[in-house]
């Protein structure tokens, strides 16, 4: 038996209110508000985030897809960065995956038909995107930003892999080229009927047909929404009653491109009971489904922070001016480094594996790596360390002086819960809430850029515990 | 200890340029400027001078990390010269250097200047130099204070109120200081409401970025008086190094400093002095932001640790108290040229000893202390000088 054995979705901190996108243009807002990034979030580490937290619930890990239409570097393995901030083997299959935001559920497929094919258990799927649309337009509203995961594995599951139908679809509906950094959207009555309602009714009909299932057999229709309502209308066009459909958090988020299918997927696990039968579609030009069966496994099975705990986690941008720059800031940054790939290299296991030094001699963990103790000035009986990625702030200060897109830079001293002592900018954080002994968790945030390349290193963050 | 550098080595000339914003100086005109007053005030002529001390942090142009910054300047040629570097602590270590050079014997003359030139540069603030890309990303000078002073905080009952003394009398010691950056009174008020540059620093809780040069010519002790008839004695000096990055220590209280305290240490024994609140008439301390100079008191054993805001609020530190502290108004009010300002505090504790320190002066001292921090709490250096 294959299906799923983990899951875990990350929602970004920050939000910006509908209305106060639409008031910087005079037009008229949709509901509710959206997810956006910080200034140091992309997909990439939206998705190291995830990928962090589904893998705690899993002891081993043999492969890593990245599916994204944003992904940070064209010519370098995201997935790989990925995987080395979480500090996998070097033998585990990695593989980044994108042109479509159907690229989750592409590469949830692609998962489970290698698991299916091998003893290889636990293939992590991570979806992210961070996409940006023309300012002024309805997507800027529509969209939001977020990451999830779901692991692939062998039995025990906590929801059984039952099978898939997809349709490829050659069509114009939402596009971007290699040359723009923003999305082309043909968005109207034509590509909803013509592309989502065709390509979605030929996937789901075909799946059923397969599997012997009629929809009122179904617990939970799992659509992607293209905006505020059309996956209500759809659904009912393919014969789902409204409580049979995955709510789809419009309201608080907004539509995540590469990661929304599998958000709500964990949405929906997060709720689900045994013998539930999920319905999982993914669209982008063409369609996908994919049928799972939730087993007796997922009464043990609890997310660290459900979406409804993450959704409470908010800060507010206080203007528009302010989320456009922390979308934008290090497209037009560039910081002059004094960093090689020699040193990139030496260096990796430190700075991006998070690697310390531990004495056994006298106890301490250390960080930077050391050759000589800095407690007792051991050298014979020091060993690497994988250190832990939650700790509490032992002292901080919030500095004006360093250059940040938005100050100030709040520098916070990290004791490791399992021991080590990090100096790390703290992110996330509304900068009058911070204090001596406040719980924080590592993530891995983009921290410069220079040299032609994206500069990925630990930051620290509030943690709800 | 093998030796002892007490009572060998003598001051006999110092200068120090204005410090200050010096658009029209550059960093050789600074030590050209210090090295003449040094001349004069010796009453020496350059060809005496047998070997030289450079401390300077950022040289940039004309000679950069080399010895030859100053030979160039000076046109002082065919000389052993030393470029000596050691962070904030940089212009006391040239100075310890240049010490250390007589008591071995080798040389009877020398001189030591401490310069630096920060206005040159197209930024705000010191640029830390030799910060790894990563690891030190976002760490700035009041920032990595800052995070000491707040775990400070956080132990013991002190706030923003009472680092802002500091700032009140270190301005009010540079008013009446022709030669300091600052030249005027502050108010608590001023000081409390300035914008923040590193919770819990505003911008009058930091020293400023200046320019500026100080000289000291140095002899043998026995050969002092044939200069002049007032020479101030070294009386014991003390160095000590501890981690560039204490943020990273896991061992580190971040409650004041151990590198002074041992500096301290050291130099206390070297001078045989036991009680230093009884023993020092006044010190010059490195105040490179206010609450630097509280936990200072402390570490250096002029009060318990945890009661260094009695020491500034009774008023202990301040001109006419019982030990005044950086009477030339600090790095604060007199201004912080890296490289040159261990050498300036020798200079204000020369002055002072030799009764020409004017309206600030401190009434007959003995022994003077100074005080030179660098990095993070880093390297100490601590000097004390007599008659």
């Amino acid at each position: 038996m294959i299906g799923i054995t983990a899951h875990a979705v990350y929602i970004p901190r920050h939000r910006i209110g509908r209305e106060m996108i639409a008031s910087a243009f005079g037009r008229r807002a949709l509901p509710g508000e959206r997810t956006a990034v910080n200034f140091d979030e992309d997909s990439l580490t939206l998705a190291t985030h995830a990928v962090q937290w589904g893998l705690r619930h899993v002891s081993s890990c043999h492969g890593l897809y990245f599916a994204s239409t944003t992904a940070p570097y064209w010519e370098k393995l995201n997935a790989g960065l990925i995987a080395a901030a979480c500090d996998l083997d070097e033998e585990v299959t990695v593989a980044d995956f994108g042109g479509s935001v159907r690229s989750g559920t592409i590469a949830l497929g692609c998962a489970l038909d290698r698991v299916a094919a091998s003893d290889l258990t636990n293939i992590i799927v991570a979806a992210a995107d961070v996409r940006d649309a023309p300012p002024e337009s309805v997507e800027e509203q529509i969209f939001g930003d977020a990451g999830a995961a779901i692991v692939i594995g062998h039995d025990p599951v906590i929801a059984r892999y039952l099978g898939r139908a997809t349709v490829y679809d050659d069509f114009l509906d939402i596009v971007r080229r290699d040359r723009d950094e923003r999305v082309t959207s043909f968005a109207s009555k034509f590509t909803f009927r013509r592309g989502y309602e065709e390509a979605v009714t030929k996937a789901l009909s075909r799946l059923l047909e397969k599997v012997g299932l009629r929809p009122e057999e179904i617990n939970k229709l799992i659509l992607p929404p293209i905006d505020q309502g059309s996956h209500v209308k759809l659904s009912a066009r393919v014969g789902f009653r409204p409580e049979q459909v995955q709510r789809t958090f419009f309201e608080h988020i907004g539509v995540t491109g590469s990661s929304m299918s599998l958000l709500l997927l964990s949405a929906a696990l997060e709720e689900a009971h045994p013998n539930d039968k999920l319905l999982l579609v993914g669209y982008g030009d063409g369609a996908d489904a994919l049928l799972f069966e939730v087993t007796d496994h997922i009464d043990q099975f609890q997310v660290d922070h459900p979406i409804e705990e993450q959704l409470s986690w908010a800060i507010r941008f206080k203007s528009y001016e302010l989320f456009r720059k922390a979308r934008e800031f290090f497209r037009h940054h560039e910081d002059n480094l004094e960093i090689s790939n020699i040193l990139y290299e030496r260096e990796e296991r430190q700075n991006i594996r998070l690697y310390g030094t531990q004495c056994e001699e006298c106890g301490t963990r250390q960080f930077p790596m050391t050759r000589v103790c800095i407690a007792c000035r051991s050298t014979e009986s020091l060993r690497d360390v994988r250190l832990g990625r939650r700790g509490r702030v032992f002292t901080f200060t919030t500095d004006t002086l360093t250059p940040s897109p938005i100050p100030p830079t709040v520098m916070a001293v990290v004791d490791l819960d399992d021991g080590g002592r990090l100096y790390l900018q703290m992110t996330d954080i509304e900068p009058e809430s911070i204090r001596i002994g406040m719980p924080v968790e590592l993530t891995l945030r983009r921290l410069k850029e220079g040299g032609g390349l994206h500069h990925y290193y630990w930051k620290c963050r509030p943690e709800e515990r | 200890m093998v030796e002892s550098l007490k009572d060998k080595v003598a001051i006999v000339g110092v200068g120090c340029t204005k410090f200050g914003d010096l658009y029209d100086h550059s960093l050789q005109d600074l030590m050209v400027e210090a090295a003449e007053m040094a001349y004069e005030d010796a009453g020496i002529e350059p060809d005496l001078i047998e070997a030289a001390w450079l401390g300077t942090f950022s040289p940039g142009f004309g000679g950069g990390k080399a010895s030859i910054t100053l030979a160039d300047a000076l046109r002082l040629y065919g000389k052993p010269i030393t470029r000596v570097e050691n962070f904030c602590a940089t212009g006391t270590d040239a100075f310890r250097n240049a010490c250390l050079a007589i008591v071995a014997g080798l040389y009877e003359i020398v001189l030591v200047i401490g310069a630096e030139k920060l206005k040159d540069r197209p930024v705000r603030g010191l640029r830390r130099e030799g910060v790894h890309p990563y690891l030190d990303a976002g760490s700035t000078a009041p920032g990595v204070f800052a995070l000491a002073a707040n775990r400070y905080f956080h132990e013991f009952d002190i706030d923003r109120h009472v680092l802002a003394k500091v700032a009140v009398k270190n301005h009010h010691n540079g008013a009446l200081n022709p030669k300091a950056h600052f030249q005027r009174e502050v108010t608590e008020e001023q000081v409390l409401n300035a914008p923040i540059i590193a919770y819990p620093f505003g911008l009058y809780d930091c020293c400023p970025t200046t320019d500026g040069a100080a000289a000291a010519i140095l002899c043998r002790a026995d050969r002092a008086r044939s200069f002049r008839d007032d020479p101030v004695l070294v009386k014991g000096i003390g160095l000590a190094v501890m981690t560039g990055k204490p943020y990273f220590d896991p061992t580190f209280d971040y409650i004041g400093f151990r590198s002074t305290k041992l500096a301290a240490q050291q130099a206390y024994e070297m001078a045989g002095i036991k009680n230093p609140r009884q023993e020092i008439d006044l010190a010059e301390v490195h105040d490179c932001f206010t609450w630097t100079e509280i936990t200072n008191y402390e570490d250096l054993g002029f009060c318990k640790k945890g009661e260094g805001r009695y020491f500034i609020e009774e008023g202990r530190s301040a001109l006419g108290g019982d030990l005044p502290v950086n009477p030339s108004g600090g790095l604060k009010s007199f201004g912080h040229p890296v490289g040159a300002s261990g050498v300036r505090m020798i200079y204000e504790i020369v002055t002072q000893l030799r009764g020409q320190a004017g309206p600030r002066q401190v009434p007959n001292p003995e022994l003077g202390l100074v005080h030179n921090l660098g990095g993070p709490g880093s390297v100490a250096c601590v000097v004390i000088l007599g008659r």
